[in-house]
């Protein structure tokens, strides 16, 4: 077995821990913006190693970088969905946050509790 | 119109790779798509430079941003498994919590910049930006100090000194 396929399985099996861990942790965290953050992992970490494994798996200049252009669009997605996500439930009150001991946005958008 | 020149080359280099080979069809078809985009949505993609830097400050950035690939990986990772960490406990214990945080960059693309990888690491989120105080609004699933020094050394020192070189 060459060494390049054992890069890329070595990329693309820790990608998919990484995957599993997200769902875990969708399943067990408190609430809405905790659950956002277990989000970010898969995003971040799982897709982009991922697509490098895939992109080192096949080997052929076209379509890697047709994956790695795939990688950079996850890259450049995921913090605008996430960030929209959060900002909106927070200012529309679909999900606010009760226990929270530091919260400084809630005196920035001028409410008491 | 070097604006629109960089556009139209950056798009069809794209369609290149998508299309997956090089040949006369696809450069007709391409340019086409390329030249209608250019069109209506030039200025989304590059933006206008007004002062001129010499040529070698351009080559200076490229590197910088071609070492910061690997510093913001290792960061992304080393806070992801700070966030597994977390999913692993029988009751998870953690303190979430928004605190603000101050920045320093003035410049626009710096600042999105900036806010987008904050997002991106795993365990911070960015909520706002505040013009009038400069400052971020960021939900942080596990606030260890809410002291402002130590606030920015945590969040955004790692990633601010890196962006401000670069978008200056």
């Amino acid at each position: 077995m060459p060494i390049r396929l054992i890069i890329s399985y070595f990329l693309m099996g820790t990608g998919s821990a990484f995957a599993v861990v997200t769902v875990l942790g969708l399943l067990r965290f408190p609430d809405v913006y905790t659950r956002i953050h277990a989000g970010a992992v898969v995003l971040t970490i799982s897709a982009v190693l991922v697509t490098m494994g895939t992109a080192i798996y096949v080997w052929n200049f076209f379509l890697s970088a047709k994956i790695v252009l795939i990688g950079i669009f996850f890259l450049f997605s995921n913090p605008m969905a996430t960030h929209a996500i959060a900002r909106a439930s927070y200012k529309r009150q679909i999900a606010l946050p009760k226990e929270y001991e530091i919260d400084a946005y809630s005196d920035y958008l001028g409410r008491d509790d | 119109m070097l604006q629109k020149i960089s556009a139209f080359v950056f798009l069809l280099i794209v369609w290149f790779i998508f299309a997956g080979k090089i040949s006369v069809d696809v450069l007709i078809i391409g340019s086409a798509a390329s030249l209608l985009v250019t069109l209506f949505f030039s200025d989304m993609l590059f933006r206008e430079v007004h002062r001129r830097l010499p040529w070698y400050h351009y080559l200076r950035k490229l590197a910088l941003i071609l070492l910061f690939i690997p510093v913001f990986f290792y960061e992304a990772v080393t806070a992801a498994l700070k966030v597994s960490k977390h999913v692993f406990e029988k009751n998870p214990s953690f303190n979430p919590g928004i605190v603000k945080v101050k920045t320093e960059l003035t410049d626009i693309t710096g600042l999105s910049l900036l806010a987008n990888l904050i997002t991106l690491t795993p365990g911070t989120l960015t909520l706002d930006y505040d013009r009038s105080e400069k400052a971020y609004y960021i939900h942080w699933i596990d606030v260890e100090t809410v002291e402002e020094a130590e606030l920015k050394k945590k969040i955004i020192a790692r990633f601010e000194r890196w962006v401000g070189v670069i978008f200056r």
